[in-house]
């Protein structure tokens, strides 16, 4: 994982170079920002990497003399099918469409998007997957 | 998996925040006078303690994650040990300190909307409502995923390795949030 790690570490380094060339040349407030901010989100990504790097072991993709095989096995969690997404989405557009036609359609969307986001949540808690 | 997933979900989140703060610092560059008094309506010694409260916050979230990684979903002695909280005691007095921020960030609103600042009233009262608004929907949003955090914990019988992924990646939101409030508190609040 260092790799990746290094890739967004250059690319901190590059906006830590640009975003104050950018301000002395142009004075605009709105690039700098923008800049500044691609900056930190270099920063988060390259730490996070660099974080779980020293954590784990070197993945098969970190090792030269790795195999195919090496990478085989499972990578997590998948539900099968859910259709609590669905419906999570369905709220949301309940909620937005609120702000378009009245307040009270957003609150219908709060209500709809509660229940869709618990059983979203919930999904593998209860009934035959409780555990 | 978890994880990665909400590294990239918050690089876009902090993105987000991006063109919030371009859209301050540009309309504070056309209305520098506009800035100079509606700033001075600001309560800096209020926000913060609110401010305060909600980066303490980050290190009781922390040390929730710390029990979940050694496996401690309840408190191990009395209510009053700190010492043998589990993840649940923590998580607990995370939510109450954000829910102290929001009620803050509330009391804030209605001695501004007092002094007639408003999302409609100027392009100062839009920027602040906006950035502060959003990402106080961020902290809201936050301790929601506690309450699913925590009911996660009580719903099933066991603490499982996913309700300890659940706990690390609200944390990692969590202290996304907080560094993304310590930003604008230092933008609206002290480099007005």
């Amino acid at each position: 994982m260092k790799a990746e790690a290094w890739v967004f570490g250059f690319l901190a380094v590059f906006f830590l170079v640009v975003a104050p060339s950018y301000w002395f040349l142009s004075s605009d407030p709105t690039g700098t920002a923008a800049l500044v901010m691609s900056f930190f989100l270099a920063v988060l990504v390259a730490f996070y990497l660099g974080f779980h790097a020293k954590k784990m072991d070197p993945r098969p993709e970190d090792r030269k003399e790795a195999e195919i095989v090496d990478g085989a096995g499972e990578l997590g969690f998948f539900p099968p099918y859910s259709w609590w997404p669905l419906w999570c989405a369905c709220a949301l557009t309940l909620c937005v469409l609120g702000v378009v036609f009245g307040w009270w359609l957003a609150l219908v969307g709060v209500g709809a998007g509660s229940v869709a986001l618990i059983g979203w949540v919930f999904e593998y808690y209860r009934g035959e997957h409780a555990h | 998996m978890v994880s990665v997933g909400t590294i990239v979900w918050l690089a876009s989140e902090l993105m987000f925040f991006a063109a919030l703060f371009a859209a301050y610092f540009t309309i504070r560059g056309v209305a520098t006078g506009l800035w100079e008094q509606e700033t001075a309506k600001l309560n800096i010694p209020f926000a913060f303690a609110n401010t305060t409260v909600l980066v303490l916050s980050s290190v009781t979230c922390q040390l929730g994650v710390f029990a979940a990684e050694r496996g401690q979903v309840g408190r191990s002695g009395s209510v009053l040990n700190v010492a043998g909280w589990g993840l649940r005691e923590w998580f607990v007095l995370t939510y109450a300190m954000g829910a102290f921020f929001i009620g803050g960030q509330v009391f804030e609103y209605a001695a501004l909307i007092g002094e007639n600042v408003t999302l409609q009233s100027s392009s100062y009262g839009s920027m602040f409502y906006l950035t502060t608004g959003f990402h106080g929907l961020h902290v809201t949003g936050g301790l929601i995923a506690f309450l699913f955090v925590l009911g996660r914990t009580f719903m099933a019988r066991t603490f499982t390795h996913e309700q300890a992924v659940t706990a690390i990646v609200v944390s990692y939101y969590w202290h996304f949030v907080d560094v993304v409030w310590i930003a604008l508190f230092a933008t609206i609040y002290l480099l007005k």
